[in-house]
């Protein structure tokens, strides 16, 4: 199980490696020109003075060669320091770290509480296929994933904020600013976790061995507990580490709606803005946090399923 | 059904104190609700059939014949869709066909056990082999974690395996497939029931392993006094283990006596090209095979279940009763009973 996790790590740093390359170039790839985009938000319509780009260019190091820009990066990226943004002349990794903790905090919370939720759901659906709770749990998920997170957010703002006064509508300062935006968010990974656990169940559920565990005397909430579940749970944690990755940096539109200063809008906004240090740091952030929880995800796994540490003869 | 002849299998009789019936079936019928066009036969249909204290029968047939409906009858773990829609099921005088699902729960594990034809597959491939043999305990003794920890190495020594510490703490894919059937034959025991049901226990093992565990099957019989309701297609593993012998086919049985005189005096035609199947080579050394297929059995309403595939029916001249009425399951022998109009029967003889 340690080689097993060992490993995994391997793997993980090659992964970061790979994506530190890549994450540095794609912003220079992109066209457009950091230098004058700076220049010209300061002087508004005049004309450039070519001398002064040609110092900025300097004074950023963008006038070195390619490969140096990229050691010279990764060098201090190593040590947690990505430069400062070109705009606001802030440390990136003080922008960063707070925008993460942001992305990371409502991310776990939505896919947590979509994750508790599509158990029990998709479990129902499963015991009785083609039945009433089956098509009932059916029908709610699939208008879930039908419902676009630009509509829903409106209407909770609208029902919980202003008719009923619960909870704040937007910003990020207590626990309660959190709910709406999670709710939000949770709602379509919710769905695809209910499907992908009610097809697990409905399998799990004919496997020989949970009619061998009735054999035994268990009942049938006592055989879902202690063997259809762990069992069922399996792909839907395969599917809960893509999430994760996805909505770390992806979620645009609800942060801006809810105005929660995450990850998605802080990149949104370099990339309007040409701010490469921003983009490279906060896009490698994102990738390492999305591969850790990946390789989290797969070592809690090979916990569980302990036929899947292959290669591996002790357990 | 009225007017039938005593079976000497004594159904619904009873339990005589010497070899009193531990587990008695009658008139069974189990039947698929959602696919059940009209005129459909059952896929179990009358089925008698007694198994008493300490006695090895075993219940044989072809594929589709209902042998695992009705062991799976037995347990109430009847496949979604199928139920019991008549008939008894007496296990120590206790009619399970109407019991409460948690009495059920109740008596699996504690009166009745059961084998599994893949032992691999029949263990949670998440848990360990120790988590599957204590279940049992806690359930029925209420046993501390420590002493069902030792009760469950104790019960894999009991069942052969010489290094129960290490295989207790193993997962199902570490395991050989003979392995995992004494395993699940230890599980099976933890809760000291007194019938075992073995489904097809050893067709998914090799050869030398399925002796092992048809011995080990023997012992545990012997060693707590079993009693064991085997369902094999196997009339070589039937010859080596059981003290009596129904065969099944097309939802009842057509006979049942005692392996010996069943092997050496077969009265059913059915019976007869199973055992020629089984066990001859015809002289070129092809296998015999019985002509047509159970599907030809199916919905059939009256008459002889056998009748499209006999070869005995044309042969006698009585083709005409086997046509038109379904023959009882009939006293022929001493100890042996026949469901067909030809074999011997103390009340009325076949004019052939």
């Amino acid at each position: 199980m340690v080689r097993f996790a060992l490993r995994r790590l391997l793997v993980l740093v090659v992964a970061l490696f790979t994506v530190s390359v890549v994450t540095f170039l794609v912003p220079y790839a992109s066209g457009g020109d950091p230098v004058r985009t700076i220049l010209r938000s300061r002087v508004a319509g005049q004309a450039l003075d070519p001398s002064a780009v040609e110092a900025l260019r300097h004074d950023l190091g963008l006038d070195q060669p390619l490969i140096l820009q990229y050691l010279d990066w990764l060098g201090r990226a190593l040590h947690g320091d990505f430069g400062l943004s070109f705009t606001s002349r802030t440390p990136v990794d003080q922008l960063l770290g707070s925008a993460l903790g942001v992305s990371f905090t409502l991310t776990a919370v939505a896919l947590g509480a979509a994750f508790v939720a599509a158990l029990p759901l998709g479990t129902l659906a499963a015991l009785r296929p083609g039945k009433r709770a089956d098509t009932a749990v059916t029908f709610l998920t699939q208008s879930f994933v039908a419902v676009p997170e630009y509509w829903l957010a409106p209407i909770l703002v609208l029902v919980f904020s202003q008719h009923l006064g619960w909870l704040p509508s937007a910003g990020w300062r207590t626990p309660q600013y959190l709910v709406l935006p999670a709710l939000t968010l949770a709602l379509r990974p919710l769905a695809y976790f209910t499907q992908v656990t009610r097809a697990a169940m409905v399998d799990v559920l004919k496997a020989p061995y949970i009619t061998a565990a009735r054999a035994r005397g268990l009942s049938q909430p006592q055989t879902l507990l202690r063997h259809a579940l762990r069992n069922g749970l399996l792909p839907v944690m395969t599917l809960f580490s893509l999430w994760f990755a996805g909505l770390l940096g992806g979620s645009v539109v609800v942060e801006v709606i809810f105005a929660v200063p995450g990850m998605g809008q802080l990149v949104y906004r370099a990339v309007v803005n040409h701010d490469i240090p921003i983009i490279q740091a906060g896009i490698l952030s994102i990738v390492a946090l999305a591969v850790l929880v990946t390789t989290v995800t797969d070592v809690l796994y090979a916990l569980i399923n302990p036929a899947v540490r292959l290669h591996d003869g002790s357990v | 059904m009225h007017l039938r002849p005593r079976t000497s299998a004594s159904t619904g009789k009873e339990p005589d104190p010497a070899t009193g019936a531990h587990l008695s079936i009658s008139d069974l019928r189990v039947e698929f609700a959602d696919h059940a066009p009209a005129g459909g036969t059952p896929p179990v249909d009358g089925l008698d059939l007694t198994v008493r204290s300490g006695r090895i029968v075993a219940l044989v047939g072809e594929s589709g014949s209902g042998k695992s409906l009705t062991a799976h009858a037995v347990t109430g773990l009847l496949p979604a869709g199928a139920h019991i829609t008549a008939g008894r099921i007496t296990l120590d005088d206790e009619d399970l066909a109407g019991c409460s699902a948690g009495r059920m729960n109740h008596i699996r594990g504690n009166q009745v056990a059961m084998l599994f034809q893949q032992p691999k597959a029949s263990l949670d491939p998440t848990a360990t082999v120790r988590s599957q043999v204590v279940e049992p305990l806690w359930l029925r003794h209420g046993l501390s974690r420590r002493q069902a920890r030792a009760r469950a190495e104790e019960l894999l020594h009991d069942v052969g395996i010489a290094d129960p510490d290490r295989v207790a703490d193993s997962y199902a894919h570490q395991l050989s497939g003979g392995m995992a059937q004494r395993v699940m034959i230890a599980s099976a025991l933890a809760g000291d029931p007194g019938l075992l049901i073995a489904d097809e226990p050893t067709t998914a093992l090799d050869v030398t392993v399925q002796a092992q565990i048809l011995a080990l099957l023997r012992r545990k019989q012997r060693e707590r006094g079993l009693s064991v309701l085997l369902i094999t297609h196997d009339l070589g593993i039937v010859a080596s283990l059981a003290d009596r012998v129904a065969v099944m086919y097309a939802g009842h049985i057509v006979e049942e006596s005692t392996t010996q005189e069943l092997f050496t005096d077969p009265q059913h035609p059915y019976t007869r090209a199973l055992l020629r199947a089984s066990l001859l080579r015809s002289e070129d050394g092809r296998l015999f095979a019985i002509e047509g297929s159970t599907a030809q059995s199916r919905g059939l309403d009256h008459g002889c279940r056998f009748r499209p595939r006999c070869p005995v029916a044309e042969e006698l001249g009585i083709s005409h009763a086997c046509e038109d009425t379904e023959p009882t399951l009939h006293t022929c022998g001493a100890d042996h009973s026949s469901r067909c109009w030809a074999s011997p029967s103390p009340d009325r003889m076949v004019s052939a």
